[in-house]
Parts: structure tokens; sequence; C-alpha cells
């Protein structure tokens, strides 16, 4: 077994495992009623948080290097450790009740749209080994395997192949989203993987580019991906400038705040950049913010009663009553409206050149009606808008109809 | 008053010194329920809140800092007024 990292922290499953069943073994001596007592299904729950969490653990340490004394926590869903284990997510947060009671969970932060984090108590974890030890390598894999065919009946949930597959648990991706791709694909060329077989599946294709090639094309796309972020991080920070200046001219505010409202813009005004675009395109969409800010500044004006509430609060993704999103209803009527007025203005000047002509005057009074037709025409896909190309078809039969009886 | 786990996981403190010549530490709550997250500036907007309605004109100061050791200022009131 080979193994490059230096200060990769690998944890056993095995060893794991056994904490994890001694530790509710000992908790249920520990009880005198039945009733408080773990049971199968507590501690079912309990190895599956687990697995998964050493899991994650293992996957991090192979990207990021892990403080051994603050470990991240185990990042999850209730509906997907329901799913896992075959129950309900009320039945999940019972059992999570149960284990915190227990000891066995030590904390838990709920992170809205993004899951929960929950600590388990680093008693089950033990002692963190390094995968630096690739000179022992055979023994470790020996003590591994004989550990998991003594004990397999014990471990028969926990190593079931289908369930691993099935896990959508895992949001180290998410968290290491600023590691390299080389450092990851370095990452797996050289790790044989043996000891982490329940992660095999998990793991990326290694691309059969050269590796001069790849390093350079990997350059150039990181510099440009790094230049594109510092643009968007640019344009959130303008807007934020913007509406300060236009909207918030006397208040104050400190840097948490101001991050967490930077944040929110993120959110909800920026869609989180979940939609791709050019540099151009961004621009035009900044733009359209500014105009929509101007909007409520003038709006804000008009009448001393109208208000707008703390930053915070109007630019909060959660915020439909009156919150910033609904300038957007604004822009689009301001927009329709304009666009209206120009198809008047552009229907009126046809149907006075077609006059004009009529009379012989003007500058198209040598002009057949064809010709003029066809200028108009050219005029109006200019615009590429064709309620306006249907208005000026409306407008033409009207202005020739008399001409026509005429005739 | 928080209990005391709860002041060391409080990401801000607020001094207050009021016009009778007393000082009283506050201690933010950073959360909105049990398990979220902590949120630093709604702490803040807490304190601030105290601050501005709870003790309004009974105080002469009052700065909010980091709590931490030699945490920076993070704002501070004089007289009914946000300075910064």
């Amino acid at each position: 077994m080979k193994t490059t990292e230096p200060n990769c922290l690998y944890f056993d499953f095995s060893e794991v495992f056994w904490n994890t069943k001694s530790y509710i073994d000992r908790y249920n001596k520990r009880q005198t009623q039945l009733t408080n007592k773990l049971n199968a299904n507590h501690r079912a729950t309990a190895e599956l948080i687990t697995r998964l969490y050493i899991k994650q653990l293992n996957q991090a340490s192979r990207f990021q290097e892990l403080g051994r004394e603050q470990l991240p926590g185990f990042r999850t869903f209730n509906v997907s450790l329901a799913t896992c284990k075959g129950c309900t997510k009320r039945t999940i947060i019972n059992h999570k009740e149960r284990l915190k009671q227990a000891g066995f969970i030590v904390r838990e932060e709920h992170r809205g749209s993004e899951g929960i984090e929950i600590w388990i108590t680093p008693e089950v974890l033990g002692h963190k080994k390094l995968c630096a030890t690739s000179v022992d390598g055979v023994t470790k894999i020996g003590v591994v395997t004989s550990l998991f065919y003594d004990k397999a009946k014990n471990f028969h949930p926990l190593v079931h192949e289908q369930q691993e597959q099935r896990n959508n648990n895992i949001t180290v991706h998410k968290s290491i989203s600023g590691v390299s791709q080389k450092t990851h694909q370095d990452d797996k060329a050289n790790t044989t993987g043996t000891i982490q077989e329940h992660d095999m599946n998990t793991g990326e294709i290694v691309p059969s580019v050269p590796q001069n090639q790849t390093k350079v094309s990997e350059k150039e796309t990181e510099k440009v991906g790094a230049e594109h972020i510092s643009f968007l991080k640019k344009q959130v920070l303008d807007f934020w400038r913007y509406t300060y200046s236009s909207l918030y001219p006397g208040l104050m505010f400190c840097k948490p705040e101001e991050q967490e409202i930077l944040n929110h813009i993120w959110a909800s005004v920026f869609q989180k950049f979940r939609l791709k675009g050019t540099k151009k395109q961004w621009e035009n969409h900044q733009d359209m913010l500014y105009k929509r800010v101007d909007m409520v500044r003038r709006w804000l004006e008009r009448n001393p009663n109208h208000w707008i509430p703390k930053p915070y609060l109007y630019f909060h993704h959660n915020n439909k009553r009156n919150g910033f999103g609904k300038t957007w209803e604004w822009y689009l009527k301001q927009e329709t409206l304009k666009n209206e007025i120009r198809n008047q203005i552009i229907i009126q000047q046809t149907q006075h050149e077609w006059k004009q002509r009529e009379k012989g005057e003007g500058r198209h009074k040598h002009k057949t009606r064809l010709q003029l037709f066809r200028i108009h025409e050219k005029r109006i896909s200019n615009y590429k808008d064709k309620a306006l190309e249907q208005a000026y078809q409306r407008s033409l039969q009207q202005t020739l109809k008399p001409h026509y009886v005429t005739r | 008053m928080l209990p005391g786990k709860s002041q060391q996981e409080a990401l801000s403190k607020c001094i207050v010194y009021f016009y009778d010549g007393n000082s009283r530490t506050f201690y933010s709550l950073d959360k909105s329920h049990k398990n979220a997250k902590p949120n630093q500036s709604l702490g803040i907007r807490r304190l601030e809140k105290m601050v501005m309605e709870t003790f309004k004109g009974q105080w002469e100061t009052a700065i909010i800092y980091e709590n931490q050791t030699n945490g920076k200022e993070l704002v501070k009131f004089k007289n009914g007024r946000r300075l910064f």
C-alpha cells in the first residue's frame, strides 16, 4: 500500500464502530430504567451517522489538511438520513434527541436549506491515524480484515454496499471547492485505496491527457476562473455601494452587518450566480439593477410616508412582501410602457411620412409606394419587436385605405 | 442575564456606561433558535435595540466589542447616537 500524503488523517471504520458499540453499551449499563436505555433502533441511527461521518472525514482529509483538535462536523440532512435508514424524518429527529441525551451527539447546528451539522463525541472517534504509515500497510489491512470477519454480524448494516451507493449526504466536495483540480487528480493517482474501499465509487476518473498539457490548461482555467470570481464579487460590492449611497445614506453598518447584507444580496439579487453569463451580460444586468435602485429612490422621494425595510431584510431572499425582488415587476412594467410609447411614436412618424408622400411633400416625395414601404419595413425590423410590426401593419391598412377607394 | 456557557459562546458583548456611574456588560444572543447557526450581526442588532430602546436615555456611552480577548470595537454609541 502506498500513500504519498504525509499529514492525511484516516479514521478506521472498524475501530470507530467498535467504539460506538461500546459507548452505547456502557450508557445502557448505567441506566436503571428500561425506557431510558438506547434500543436497537437508536443504535442503528448512531451507527449510520458514524459511518457517514467517517466517510466524509476520510474524504475531506484527502483533499485538505484537517485540524486535529477541531474536526468539521457531519453535514447532512434529516431527510437523507431518513431515506438511508428507511424511516421518517421525525424518527431521525427523535433519535437524535435521544443520542444527545446520551452524550453521543455533543452539538448540533441547523443550517436551514443547507441541512444540519452534527458533532459526535470525540470518545467515539478515538485516536486518529495518519495515512503516512505506508510501511506497515500490509499488517494494517490484515488487522482490518480480521476485525471485519470477526464482527461481521455486528457490522452487517454498516457496510451494506447499496446504501453506500445511495448515500447523498456527502457535502465535502462542496466545502472544499477552493481546492484546485490538480490536487484532486494527484491524490487520486497516488492513493491505492485498499483501506478506503468504501469510497471507491465516489472517486473521479483520472484524465488520459498528457500531464504537461493538463497543467498548462489547468493554470489558464484557474486564472480565468479567479478573474471571473473577482469580477462577480466586485459586481456585488458595487451594487451594495450604489444602494447604500442611494437608499441608506444615513445608516451605519459594522463589518459583520455588512457581510451579512452582502451575502443576502449575493443570494437574492444575484441568485448565487447560478446563471452563467459573459462579462458583458453581467454588466447589462448590473445596469438594470441600478435602474431598479433608482426607481426605488424616486419612489421614496415622492412621498415621505414611503419606506423600505433595513437592508438585511430588504435583500433577504425570503422577503416576498416588501423586498427588493418586487422592483422587478416595476421594472418590467416601466419597460413595457416605454416600448409601447416608442412604438406609438414610430407609427405616428410612419403615418406622417405616408401622408407627406401622398401630398407630394417631404423627403420621400419621389419614392414609390413600395420603396417607402421597404424603408419603413427595414427601420421597424431593427427593433425586433413583433408588436411594433403588427401595429405598423394595422396603421398601414388605415392609412392606405382611402387611396384604394379613390382608385 | 445569560448563563456562563452562553456568555462564552456569545460572539459580541456590549459595555454600557450609565449616567448614574454604573457600568454593565451584556452578551449577545446570536441564535434565532436553539440549534441555529450563530449570526453575529443578529446579536449586534439585538444589542443595538436593547441600548436604543430598553435603556433609552439612561446611558452615556455604549460600546459593542467582539467577545474575545483584545476584541475589536464594532459599534460605538454616545449620548443616544451611533458614532460608527
